[in-house]
């Protein structure tokens, strides 16, 4: 039962990583590869404010999501000029620059070595402990966000963005500043990587930056094109399967370094296969 | 001073195998006009080849290597891009595609060669090592050097003076007037790939034999790859290769007083300062 509920809380993270890119990739049609980094800037941020100034865990990452945000707003700047393959390239540029700042900056983040020992968040005297309550308490926050996503979707902002997404320059005659909803949403969906980040740091209690390498913004890449891009509900169902593929594979009894590369393998087979017969996904409104 | 001349060498010698990563990329990309992110598995996959086929002569392994480089990325071709092309697929398509390819291809070769780092069969008896105004180099870093010198001047011949290669540089072009003027543009592209994966597998091989191959190894190569493609200017093949040099230079006097971890990060960088301030490049594909 543990582990179910370790599966769900993972799970639930994830979910909240591909609904907060769904809105930049899916709704605002900009393929960002610097999820991870964001979701790292989130779980960096706040262990080190936990452990080094013992701060609350909400204020923590109250204050992880404002750096995340505030990064994003810095390398938005930059990456709202582009779009395309441009987009793409740049933003992934940015991902192995923060990888490579955690992994350099060793006075701040240890290095390779990570952080270990990071708290649980507190609910008064009440400590978070239980798998099965970190799942309920994980579970919380993914509603809000979904909630969140909901709103930002219906909204006419939402809309502007679908535009964006459909016929940039038609928007920019109707007179919309265009580079500043797509940095908008990108900022946003930093700062929803970022309580990721935080929930992820506290209930594993272990972060180092391999955690956060390019490889993990591609997988939750592949997740929104599997759920369906531009899809909410999509980005949750994308997420559920990837967190449980790995432990399907081991319960058909392959080693676990094998099942690693098996994971992978099904990974990249099942982009190929999408992308050739089903480019917007499982449930997607939106074709790549 | 010795110091200015060791780096010097060793910005030579990144910018000659970014120049090979560069050349390929540049090639499909010209023709097909999409990121392809498998490209840096070629590499790979050239690498493992000679390295599976260890007990054999280098003549044989090498040529062999190259050959299984150049033979992947026609099959890709013929099986994924070509049938997405045909169904006018967008560049993110493709994109996401070749990035399946990547993962896949990538992991199988782990799955099969375990994921550790492995020795190619020595090039030399005894590496001969030279040296050169106090800076010192060895014999597979002049193969490198060389190689790469030769790639880029064989490719420049092969598109300015072969039938083929005019064909490659009226698809880059516009690939349908190509066709109209009865280019097998289909055909054509089989064969780019070929070509390009190919001079991707020799980049691969001599990394290999200059230091170890490991499955991981294509990723880091295709991005300086791109990186020099684009600063260079994409498409075009001399600015790829002018790209892969500046590259190679400032990523090795980059890390002149700090730690060689953040080579990474100082190469994309440069990257995006390209990108704002001259996305087309340094030489303007005219």
């Amino acid at each position: 039962m543990d582990y179910i509920f370790h599966l769900t809380t993972l799970s639930s993270i994830f979910a909240i990583l591909a609904i907060g890119l769904n809105l930049v990739m899916g709704y605002t049609g900009l393929l960002s590869v610097a999820h991870a980094a964001f979701y790292g800037i989130g779980a960096y941020a706040s262990a080190i404010l936990m452990r080094s100034q013992g701060m609350n865990f909400f204020v923590a990452m109250g204050l992880g999501v404002l750096l995340s945000m505030g990064v994003a707003l810095l390398i938005g700047l930059v990456l709202s000029r582009f779009d395309g393959d441009y987009y793409a390239l740049a933003s992934l540029g940015f991902n192995v620059i923060v990888f490579g700042i955690m992994l350099n900056w060793e006075e701040l983040t240890r290095g390779p070595l990570g952080i270990p020992g990071i708290g649980k968040p507190k609910l008064g005297d009440h400590t978070i402990f239980s798998n099965m309550e970190y799942f309920f308490f994980t579970l919380f926050f993914l509603i809000i966000i979904y909630l969140l996503a909901r709103l930002i979707t219906r909204s006419s902002f939402g809309r502007t963005l679908k535009g964006i997404r459909e016929d940039e320059t038609a928007l920019q005659v109707f007179g919309y500043k265009t580079v500043y909803f797509k940095l908008a949403v990108f900022v946003i969906a930093a700062g929803m990587a970022a309580v990721a980040g935080s929930l992820y740091g506290s209930y594993i209690t272990y972060i180092d930056p391999k955690t956060f390498i390019v490889m993990e913004s591609i997988m939750i890449i592949s997740m929104i094109i599997l759920g369906g891009l531009a899809n909410n509900r999509g980005a949750v169902i994308g997420a559920t399967f990837f967190v449980l593929l790995p432990e399907l594979l081991r319960f058909a009894g392959f080693p676990p370094d094998i099942a690693a590369h098996m994971r992978q393998i099904v990974y990249g087979v099942l982009l190929i296969l999408l992308m050739m017969y089903r480019p917007q996904g499982l449930f997607g409104e939106y074709k790549l | 001073m010795d110091f200015v001349v060791q780096l010097t060498i060793n910005s030579i010698i990144a910018g000659s195998i970014y120049t090979l990563m560069a050349l390929g990329f540049n090639l499909t990309y010209g023709a097909t006009k999409f990121f392809n992110l498998a490209h840096g598995v070629m590499a790979t996959i050239a690498g493992y080849t000679v390295f599976y086929f260890s007990s054999q002569p280098l003549y044989i392994s090498i040529p062999a290597g190259i050959f299984a480089a150049g033979l992947v990325g026609y099959v890709l071709d013929r099986t994924i891009y070509s049938p997405l092309r045909k169904r006018k697929a967008s560049n993110m398509v493709l994109l996401v595609a070749s990035l399946g390819v990547f993962t896949a291809l990538e992991s199988l070769i782990a799955l099969k060669f375990s994921s550790q780092h492995q020795s190619l069969p020595e090039i030399f008896a005894s590496v001969p090592t030279f040296n050169l105004f106090g800076g010192s180099f060895t014999a597979i870093h002049l193969l490198i050097v060389a190689s790469a010198a030769v790639c880029a001047l064989g490719l420049h011949a092969l598109l300015k003076y072969t039938l083929f290669g005019k064909a490659i540089n009226a698809v880059s072009d516009d690939e349908e007037v190509s066709k109209i003027v009865g280019i097998n543009t289909n055909r054509l592209m089989g064969q780019v790939f070929f070509v390009g994966s190919a001079i991707a597998g020799v980049a691969g091989i001599l990394v290999g034999f200059d230091t170890v191959i490991i499955p991981i190894m294509g990723m880091p190569l295709l991005l300086k790859g791109i990186i020099a493609a684009i600063i260079g200017g994409l498409g075009s093949l001399w600015g790829g290769v002018l790209g892969a040099f500046l590259l190679g230079f400032v990523e090795n006097f980059g890390i002149w007083h700090i730690s060689g971890e953040w080579k990474d990060v100082i190469a994309f960088g440069l990257l995006i300062l390209f990108l704002i301030f001259r996305p087309q490049g340094i030489l303007k594909k005219s």
